[in-house]
């Protein structure tokens, strides 16, 4: 379980062009649960995203991870946790060009120090479970706007992660498509992982999956 | 184990990275392996030169005597020789015929000289490797010199000069004393100066301090002076070709500079990819290093075995009429390889160790950024 508790995050405190993103924003967020915060663009929605994903640190609040208070861990702590608890699928997907779609679902495992031919498999194995074995040695650039959000879910993946994290995955994508997304994410959920997606698509916040929708708005959390 | 497969797993990401940018990075390595050559062989050329010229140097004797007449060199009457011989500590003092020729057919110089046993016929010479090659001739070929008279006097060539020592014998003609005498007009009992050895080397200066007090119109050369100058002027030479080469040196720096220290947006995003997909700051600076080292260690090591090469298999073709002498003949000879690990270690830390360490700096600037900037990109 994720808890936060008047959560704020203010851009450029203190100069003339602070910005409030999130302003005292209390959730909880069930385990194994499939979670969408849902606004228009500017609402924050990203924002808690990040906060929730320790990629960046609120302005004030606190955040439980589980039993464990994770607001005052220092970088290299909260680096740990991020790698070990979350999996990040992006709303560019964030492939990194020029290298090959295996080598890009590997990124995330490379620090972890396991043995090269074990990740090799493991991320392979991932590969095939999105049918995309055979893509495996194509570059990020060569890869269809289907392709690509496949090989970023499997790079998510790669660490094996309890949580996974998407911001506006289907924004770039035709309704086919999110409608592949989605059944990929049931099919995460099924092996009792905790899904949070961001998105304003209806495809997305209307699907039969999603047992919890967050409104945002302004920065606040409006039900 | 696992510290060794991440640094193995973070190198094989970062030469996966390299080639991305095969073209940019391939330039880079050029232009660095270049500048590492240039130093590099300067370097290796000036050490081997000086080495090799103390070496025969050692052989010298410990004081040359020169006469003055108004400041310049003259003749020395070998009486100064007989007197010289009596001063407590000498060995000997043996007079020594030499002088320069100028070939006008050939227009080069040339240094002629009178060996102590000349083993050859009157009439006859040896010649070093670059005079032959200077006046296409060869053994058993006859040589002309005009002598001080304006008479041409032909010589038979004997010998050729072994190309082991062409350094100090590839301009050198050797010929009997009677030859030298006569094509020169010098009379008998005179030389070009005088070689004394002394027993004790403690006593050199001593023994230089008493012929100059003796002599006064005497010039005592010691032969520590003659190794000190040679060492100014190969420091001197090589210090020109630095100076030739400090522009090319600081293009490269400026340019290495604005491609280490400056990260392209792209760069930036991808750091901000790595850490947000789980990269510690450590991590990113970590692969950053390897991929100075990959660059500045490859550009480094090929720069020096370039150099090796160039310097000691073919006699520093590029720098040869910088770095060798005034002489027309340059003599062609192989150095004898030697490398100071202290010059390399130096060379080592000027490249490898700056370059290195400006493409962690901006790096780390970029690394500490919040990895959640990418996900607003």
């Amino acid at each position: 379980m994720i808890v936060l508790e008047s959560v704020k995050k203010v851009f450029n405190q203190g100069r003339p062009n602070e910005l409030v993103a999130v302003a005292d924003a209390s959730l909880s967020i069930d385990a194994s649960k499939v979670t969408v915060l849902k606004g228009p663009s500017g609402s924050g929605k990203t924002t808690l995203l990040s906060i929730i994903g320790c990629m960046t640190r609120p302005t004030a609040g606190r955040i439980h991870l589980g039993d464990r208070e994770i607001t005052s861990l220092p970088e290299r702590f909260l680096t740990a946790v991020r790698g070990e608890t979350f999996g990040f699928i992006f709303q560019q997907f964030n492939l990194i060009r020029g290298i090959t779609a295996l080598e890009n679902v590997m990124i995330p495992a490379y620090p972890k120090g396991e043995r090269y031919g074990i990740l090799k498999g493991r991320a392979m194995g991932l590969l095939a479970m999105f049918n995309l074995a055979d893509k495996s040695a194509s570059k990020a650039e060569w890869l269809s706007g289907g392709e690509a959000q496949r090989v970023a879910i499997a790079r998510a993946l790669i660490n094996n992660p309890s949580i996974l994290i998407a911001d506006e995955p289907t924004a770039h994508l035709d309704t086919k498509l999110s409608g592949e997304f989605m059944e990929i994410m049931a099919g995460l959920h099924r092996q009792g992982r905790t899904i949070i997606i961001a998105s304003h698509d209806p495809v997305v916040y209307e699907s039969s999956l999603i047992n919890r929708t967050v409104e945002m708005r302004d920065g606040r959390i409006v039900q | 184990m696992a510290w060794i497969d991440k640094q193995k797993n973070i190198l094989d990401f970062t030469l996966s990275s390299l080639l991305r940018r095969k073209g940019k990075n391939a330039a880079l390595v050029c232009v660095y392996t270049v500048v590492v050559f240039v130093l590099a062989s300067i370097m290796f050329f000036t050490h081997a030169i000086k080495k090799e010229a103390m070496i025969i140097l050692k052989d010298a004797p410990e004081v040359l005597v020169q006469r003055m007449v108004a400041g310049r060199h003259d003749l020395i009457d070998m009486k100064y020789a007989d007197e010289i011989k009596k001063i407590t500590g000498v060995t000997s003092a043996e007079g020594r015929l030499w002088g320069y020729y100028y070939d006008p057919l050939f227009r080069a110089n040339y240094t002629l000289m009178v060996p102590p046993e000349f083993k050859y016929q009157q009439g006859e010479i040896a010649v070093g490797q670059g005079v032959s090659r200077s006046a296409v001739t060869e053994e058993g070929n006859i040589m002309p010199f005009f002598g001080m008279d304006g008479k041409l006097t032909s010589f038979r060539i004997r010998e050729l000069l072994s190309s082991e020592s062409e350094l100090v014998t590839s301009d050198l003609v050797i010929m009997s004393e009677q030859d030298f005498r006569e094509l020169f007009g010098i009379p008998k009992n005179r030389v070009t100066d005088l070689a004394v050895t002394v027993g004790n080397p403690q006593e050199v200066v001593t023994i230089a301090n008493k012929i100059k007090k003796q002599f006064p119109d005497t010039r005592p050369i010691i032969r520590e002076e003659i190794i000190r100058t040679y060492d100014t002027l190969f420091d001197w030479r090589s210090g020109i070709m630095l100076v030739v080469f400090s522009g090319a040196l600081l293009a490269f720096i400026i340019f290495s500079w604005d491609k280490a220290s400056g990260l392209s947006a792209e760069e930036r995003k991808e750091i901000g990819i790595l850490k947000a997909t789980g990269w510690e700051t450590a991590d990113v600076i970590l692969m950053k290093f390897w991929e100075g080292t990959v660059i500045s260690l490859t550009s480094f090591l090929t720069g020096m075995i370039f150099a090796y090469v160039h310097v000691f298999f073919s006699s520093a073709a590029l720098f040869e009429p910088v770095l060798k002498g005034w002489a027309v003949l340059y003599p062609q000879f192989r150095l004898v390889p030697y490398i100071n690990a202290y010059q390399v270690a130096t060379l080592f830390f000027l490249t490898v160790v700056p370059y290195t360490t400006a493409t962690i700096v901006p790096t780390w600037r970029a690394a500490i950024v919040d990895p959640d900037s990418v996900m607003r990109t």
